[in-house]
């Protein structure tokens, strides 16, 4: 406001020049001039912990990913590095790493279709019946909310056997019920499980605790079609099927591209759901079968590995990077307007 | 264009036409609730089971032949859980870490969204955008450089500064987590959405930016503050790679490490399941209210963002 | 096709806390809609027309009463055994769909014996676009036409599957003024070249009177009255079918008869039958019914004068008025007189007075 006094004195010159544009520009720059420090003012707080925890993380990480051989201890001897792509090279060249990548891409490859048919199924089903509706829908978002190391150390129980060799004394509920339907019974998740029986458990996890969320959009975007799409198709004779891949999909193809890409980002970060059912060991008996990138990088760091450590975390970046790039130009190629 | 009443149409068959739709109305009907009866059920499963077995004695459970009612209620598992996993010490622990840092995040992150909603000043659009793109980036690319920032390991510094070593701190859990774009992002959509007009009016009655944040923005934007509170709480709740990293110790332990650090195995190496069920109950039912019954403010977030807690 | 409905009626449920009562939206409808023909249904918004419409084409299922496509019973009849064609309010275009697959869309659907040929589907739906001179934007999405556009693919959709029965939910309330006569000519035309029974449904009585050819006017769920427009309008069967219908609208008065004569305040107006009690009753007059005389039975206090090209709309108030001021029409020529401020006097034509029931609004005939 006072800012805004000096102009009305300065217009006070009998005759009024005509203004041009500099003037204007400098004129309306004062009265924003004390606005302009306010605006940082509210914003440096914000920006200083991001500056620390955000802004240098990410240079510094790219500085060491790319000096050769940098470990962080090394420097005190004042040994210098050559800057070059040898972490990158060390890191690819592990058998450890190419496990982990390995199990991360079979992860989504395996958990993403999976969940999203079922959550979309799951969403027209709701979608389409009326009694009962609110409660089913309480019971699918129910996995919602949960602590991810929490329920996945559920899932172990469920899994497990307890006992040893001919001192089982229960397989798991999981093989129990399997029983029922005379198979098995496997071992899932104990100490000598094969690779195949944990990445099943693995992506059971993820796909149950993938659902809710994708229910969720999904069925918001079911309820925002245009119920007259439905009527004009039902006023047609078109059946369900084709009202359903000719008119549902497309018209939920946003919610559809945006969850598939979601998950995708998700499921190449996978480490906590790991940990819940393997612990820290990421594999029966902490034979590490089932780690996945995330979970080598920060295996990495306690042993200051920070060349490789960093150079690994950009590989998943660059993989997050284009998976969206390709997520992002199927859907436009695919999603309707 | 009299060819358009020429098509022959179909006969009008009413009697047949209205039986066969009966039918297959019912048919997709019962299809329907079975099949959502079905996924009902997996769905609910592990939690049924997380719970009845942890009201199971240890024999119950190894039991051959699993029960799907508890025979007789051990609520024992409970306090075993509590001694065990020092379930009080780590409640504690994340109640302190939660609700300091959810005060001081919404702090900065009101400040933020307000300047970045109402105030005027050169360079914002290149900050916001600056923030935005950081959203893309995976959190894991910063925890590297974290990590040795707060154990006090500065580049270009030759050794680890004693001084500047937080690690196994409460303000390590804290302060790098505290500033979220995300949030940043959900409230100044929120501000934005009251009219600048009401800004407008407010400075002609000579309402400081201040007070009309105080008294007309965040009275208004309410939900979106309890949303935040939410998602920040849960966050350190279901918080485990970076407090594993930095504060892994027995006097800052958090809930979620605590619980997958705890042994359970008894004095003959056996894991006890029922106990252990019992202290991922106790973790989960804190979450189960929150989905009771502020659900609404986390599914509006969430559903916004792609992220859980 | 003829289409018959019989005593229909569709009762909506309580919803929630606050509405206790059930909603009668549609109150036993006995309407026959003749062969062939235009048909309006009007009334102001919440009259059940909509619904009405909707339970002919299915997709609502009345509560009581049944629905007859020429002597077939059909109340129970799914909408795709029907054989309607129905245009939404919005159009409902397929958002993600060009234009030709919107319109070749019920083609499709088409199973068995009925099966259409892929060229044969072409055909019907370049046909059914060239209908409505739409033809050389087949390739386009629905986003990329005008709102005009979009209603004319609408009705090719609906009439590609030549249905028995056109249906069109207030087809022109989301066009501009203009677009707005200019379409519901083509409605008209549209109608009068397939031949197909088509019922449209609005709230605009302009609309309804200028295209139908025969109208129904509702009014919360009860039909008024049925009829070609023009005599409808010449002679309204009760007072709010005569407020409904013309622009601007009728002039109301409190009037009484007495003695069989009608008097409007002190002043006599006319005589009208000596047999008729002495009682209180609504004059309606209509704009067009005043005629300007020094010596007339009418007589206001002049607000202003409106002068329109054509004809002039002269305002006055009467203390009698049901509403502040009276609109009168009049010539131009004649209008002009009116220049000072003051009494004017008119006289009026018989056949744009009519009177109701104080009570019931019910038309008393004289």
């Amino acid at each position: 406001m006072e800012d805004n006094k000096d102009i009305i004195q300065n217009n006070d010159v009998p005759e009024r020049q005509p203004l041009d544009r500099k003037t204007v520009i400098k004129l309306n720059r004062d009265i924003g001039s004390k606005n302009q420090l306010k605006g940082w003012l509210y914003l440096a707080p914000a920006l200083l912990l991001l500056i620390i925890f955000s802004f240098y993380p990410l240079i510094n990480t790219f500085r060491m990913a790319f000096l050769n051989g940098y470990n962080g201890l090394a420097i005190v001897g004042g040994e210098s590095f050559n800057l070059g792509v040898e972490n990158f090279k060390t890191v690819i060249g592990y058998v450890d790493f190419k496990q982990c990548l390995k199990n991360t891409i079979l992860l989504c490859v395996v958990t993403v279709p999976i969940s999203t048919i079922l959550a979309l199924l799951i969403a027209v089903a709701l979608n389409s019946i009326k009694p009962l509706q609110k409660v089913f829908q309480t019971v699918f978002f129910l996995p919602y909310v949960t602590n991810s190391i929490a329920i996945g150390m559920v899932f172990n129980a469920m899994f497990t056997r307890v006992g040893l060799g001919d001192l089982i004394q229960t397989q798991g509920i999981i093989n129990n019920i399997l029983g029922l339907f005379g198979i098995g019974p496997f071992n899932f998740v104990n100490v000598g499980s094969s690779w195949g029986a944990n990445m099943f458990v693995v992506c059971t996890y993820i796909v149950w605790n993938a659902i809710p969320f994708k229910i969720l959009v999904l069925l918001g975007g079911l309820q925002n079609v245009n119920k007259q799409y439905y009527e004009a198709a039902k006023i047609d004779g078109t059946s369900k099927v084709r009202t359903f891949f000719r008119i549902t999909i497309p018209l939920v193809s946003p919610m559809l591209a945006y969850v598939i890409i979601t998950s995708f980002i998700g499921g190449f970060k996978e480490y906590s759901s790991i940990v819940g059912i393997f612990g820290e060991g990421m594999g029966p008996g902490g034979n590490g079968q089932m780690n996945t990138i995330v979970g080598y990088v920060y295996n990495m760091l306690p042993k200051s590995n920070l060349g490789n450590a960093s150079a690994a975390s950009l590989i998943l970046f660059a993989i997050i990077l284009v998976v969206t790039a390709i997520n992002g130009y199927v859907s436009k190629k695919k999603v309707h307007y | 264009m009299a060819d358009l009443k020429n098509y022959n149409l179909k006969e009008l068959n009413v009697r047949s036409a209205s039986r066969s739709q009966r039918v297959s109305k019912i048919v997709g009907n019962v299809i329907t609730y079975i099949f959502l009866a079905v996924m009902a059920v997996i769905v609910i499963f592990p939690f049924y089971w997380m719970i009845i077995s942890s009201l199971k004695t240890m024999d119950e459970y190894r039991a051959n032949v699993p029960t799907l009612w508890p025979q007789n209620i051990y609520f024992e598992n409970f306090a075993t859980a509590f001694s065990k996993a020092n379930l009080k010490d780590l409640f504690l622990h994340t109640l302190l870490v939660g609700t300091i840092s959810t005060v001081l995040s919404l702090v900065v992150t009101v400040l933020s969204a307000f300047a970045f909603a109402r105030l005027q000043f050169k360079g914002k659009n290149v900050v916001f955008g600056l923030l935005m793109a950081t959203m893309m980036v995976p959190g894991e690319l910063y925890t590297i450089t974290n990590y040795l920032t707060v154990s006090g390991r500065l580049p270009f510094v030759e050794e680890p500064i004693q001084a500047l070593d937080f690690t196994n701190t409460f303000a390590v859990l804290i302060f790098p987590m505290l500033v979220s774009v995300f949030y940043i992002y959900l409230l100044r959509q929120t501000f934005m959405q009251i009219p600048n007009e009401l800004y407008l009016a407010a400075k002609v009655d000579g309402t400081s930016d201040f007070k009309y944040l105080w008294k007309v923005m965040l009275p208004l934007s309410v939900s979106t503050i309890i949303t935040i509170t939410i998602l920040k709480m849960m966050g350190a709740w279901n918080a485990y790679i970076w407090p594993r990293l930095v504060a892994n110790d027995q006097a800052h332990q958090l809930i979620t490490n605590g619980l997958r650090g705890a042994s359970f195995t008894d004095e003959f190496g056996e894991v006890n399941y029922p106990a252990q069920m019992a202290a991922v109950t106790i973790v989960s039912i804190p979450l189960f209210l929150i989905f009771v019954f502020l659900r609404k403010y986390i599914m509006r977030g969430v559903s916004r963002s792609g992220i859980k807690g | 096709m003829k289409i018959v409905l019989k005593n229909l009626s569709k009762i909506f449920p309580a919803m929630g806390k606050k509405n206790k009562d059930v909603v009668v939206a549609v109150d036993n409808l006995d309407i026959e809609i003749p062969d062939g023909k235009l048909v309006g249904l009007l009334g102001p918004s919440g009259c059940g027309k909509s619904t009405t419409l909707y339970m002919i084409s299915g997709l609502q299922k009345p509560t009581m009463g049944q629905v007859f496509f020429g002597d077939d019973d059909v109340t129970m009849l799914e909408p795709e055994h029907r054989g309607v064609g129905l245009v939404f309010q919005n159009y409902a275009l397929y958002p993600h769909l060009t234009v030709k697959q919107n319109i070749m869309f019920p083609l499709q659907n088409l199973k068995g014996a009925e099966k259409l040929s892929k060229e044969e589907m072409l055909r019907r739906a370049q046909e059914a676009a060239d209908l409505v001179q739409i033809g050389d934007l087949m390739e386009r999405k629905p986003n990329a036409l005008s709102g005009g556009q979009q209603q004319r693919v609408a009705i090719a959709r609906a009439l590609a599957k030549a249905p028995r029965v056109l249906l069109l939910d207030e087809p022109l309330s989301n066009l501009d003024a203009r677009l707005r006569l200019q379409t519901r000519e083509e409605i008209k035309r549209i109608q009068r070249e397939t031949g197909v029974t088509t019922v449209f449904v609005t709230h605009d009585q302009e609309e309804a009177m200028s295209i139908s050819d025969v109208i129904v006017v509702m009014k919360k769920g009860v039909m008024q009255q049925v009829g070609e427009p023009q005599k409808v309008y010449d002679d309204p069967g009760n007072l709010f079918v005569a407020q409904f219908l013309g622009t601007p609208p009728i002039n109301v008065f409190n009037g009484k008869i007495s003695g069989g004569d009608l008097y409007i305040g002190d002043e006599k107006i006319m005589e009208v039958h000596a047999e008729e009690a002495d009682r209180p009753v609504t004059v309606g007059i209509r704009p067009e019914g005043f005629i300007p005389s020094e010596d007339g039975v009418l007589s206001g206090k002049l607000r202003t004068v409106e002068v329109m090209g054509r004809d002039c709309s002269v305002v006055f108030t009467n203390e009698s008025s049901q509403k502040p001021s009276v609109r009168a029409i009049v010539d131009s020529d004649i209008g002009a007189r009116f220049d000072s401020t003051g009494l004017v006097r008119f006289n009026l034509k018989r056949n744009k007075v009519f009177l109701f029931e104080a009570e019931t609004g019910e038309r008393i005939r004289f």
